[in-house]
């Protein structure tokens, strides 16, 4: 049981400490209200100040491929929640929640990253939700085959 | 054992609220609030026309200041982060999201021009712009937030205050007079200090026009600060280095502004053996104001991106890849 509460004590810890956005710029260009997942492949993880950047490329349905960019928060924080320059390395698959880009261009905040091994990380600044309630709700949603909140919303799906 | 009514659970329930607010405020105005008591000002019972009247006063109280050596010297070793300040408070009612501008704390100008910033941080969730998204430095007061890391080195006659933003320093002169040799204002002006026991008392002067952060006020290049700097000890284990700031600034207040900042020790990042490391934020900053007044970022392929790991000037070369580990490229594909 004590492992149990240390658990949930961590996860609440990190969880709002996830919701704490340190940037250095505004998040005007993200639409927050709107979360978008998409799977693709993973072309560089700029593990950089003041922002890091993960760069996927996604199958189209026409059999192309576009390349999405996601910004994400700084070392500093990332480090804190196991996140490093070497966690989401080119070549492999990764599905990333994200909000974005108001002007329709194939970028956004991210919210979290999860892997091919199942583990989900909150690479999350202040322009998405990277809390463990999100993606608790998320993996809810991911299962009924949803990949927008608003969808899933509209459907009424918890 | 019923979880939910077991005495755990509701310790649980007041963390999660306690920190839950914490984290509003780290969002709005108080980096890294909530570790170790509340913060309090500590503002001089006295009022001084000036900041060098200010500083002289401090200056006198302390007899000349205490002549450290090496081995007397405060140390403030390690890494350090923002852990909240108070801000926030001598500008907006609440001192926090869902406040009003303090009418009169600002001069006329100043506050129109904050409370535009303030109606779209409170309406859109955001300002429309931070000046930081061109790579400006922080400068003062912001420096006194940054959530990056920071080191604060003292020596008998000089202490380093380090940001890892930019990088940012601040050099505090001790025991030296104020001297604007290049004649002009900067990021982080001129600093002059000295050591009271185990507090550090410093003037700055000659700084760039500014801004406290991007939801806050701005500040104007006639803005000075009077800062004491003091590691303090709490129950717990807790160590916080604190700063009470006295501030000046004849264009944007109508009197002096009294606020306190914090750091803590980022123990998790020493950790983590984290390495602060130069960084240069117009190599991997791909943010800009596009036509709306808005920040926006340029993504690759488009005209405009900075790609920070991409080759030098000198791709014909081996090893001029910036990133040599990946060596990746960024291929927009069929966008």
């Amino acid at each position: 049981m004590k492992i149990a509460y240390k658990a949930l004590l961590i996860t609440c810890v990190t969880s709002l400490a996830a919701m704490t956005a340190h940037a250095h710029h505004s998040f005007a260009m993200f639409d927050r209200s709107t979360e978008v997942v998409k799977t693709g492949t993973v072309q560089r993880w700029a593990f950089n100040n003041p922002h890091s950047w993960l760069y996927i490329n996604v199958a189209n349905d026409d059999g192309t491929q576009t390349l999405w960019s996601f910004e994400s928060a700084s070392p500093t924080q990332l480090i804190g929640r196991g996140i490093t320059g070497k966690s989401f390395e080119p070549g492999t698959t990764v599905t990333v929640m994200f909000c974005p880009l108001r002007d329709g261009r194939p970028g956004g905040g991210s919210g979290w990253v999860r892997v091919a091994d199942g583990q989900y990380y909150a690479t999350a600044d202040g322009g998405c939700n990277g809390t463990e309630e999100n993606i608790a709700r998320w993996k809810g949603w991911m299962k009924l085959g949803y990949t927008s909140n608003k969808d899933a919303q509209a459907a009424g799906a918890k | 054992m019923k979880l939910a009514k077991h005495p755990i659970w509701i310790g649980v329930g007041l963390l999660a609220l306690s920190l839950g607010s914490t984290g509003a405020v780290a969002q709005q105005g108080a980096f890294g609030g909530g570790y170790g008591p509340p913060l309090k000002v500590q503002a001089s019972q006295r009022t001084f026309a000036t900041s060098d009247d200010h500083y002289a006063y401090l200056l006198k109280r302390a007899n000349g200041g205490t002549k450290h050596t090496l081995a007397s010297v405060p140390r403030w070793d390690g890494l350090w982060v923002a852990a909240g300040n108070t801000h926030m408070a001598a500008f907006i009612d609440t001192g926090n999201l869902g406040g009003k501008v303090i009418q009169g704390v600002l001069t006329p100008a100043y506050e129109a021009a904050y409370k535009e910033r303030w109606r779209q941080q409170t309406e859109q969730g955001q300002v429309d712009y931070d000046r930081l998204g061109e790579c400006q430095p922080p400068g003062m007061p912001r420096f006194l937030l940054e959530p990056y890391s920071h080191e604060f080195i003292n020596l008998p006659d000089q202490s380093y205050l380090i940001n890892d933003f930019g990088p940012s320093i601040r050099r505090v002169l001790i025991g030296k007079q104020h001297n604007n040799l290049y004649g002009t204002h900067s990021w982080y002006g001129d600093t002059i200090g000295f050591w009271s026991g185990a507090q550090l008392v410093m003037s700055t002067k000659y700084l760039y026009p500014a801004d406290f952060t991007r939801w806050s006020p701005m500040t104007s290049n006639q803005f000075e600060s009077i800062e004491t700097w003091e590691l303090k000890k709490y129950p717990g284990g807790i160590e916080r280095l604190e700063v009470q700031a006295t501030f000046y600034d004849k264009h944007a207040f109508v009197k002096p502004i009294h606020v306190v900042y914090a750091f803590r020790h980022a123990t998790d990042l020493q950790k983590a053996d984290y390495r602060v490391a130069h960084w240069e934020c117009e190599q991997t900053n791909n943010t800009y104001l596009d036509d709306q007044g808005k920040s926006n970022f340029h993504l690759p392929g488009e005209a405009g991106f900075n790609d920070g790991r991409g080759q030098t000037h000198f791709p014909q070369l081996p090893g001029q890849s910036r990133d040599p580990i990946y060596n990746t490229t960024l291929t927009p594909g069929a966008n």
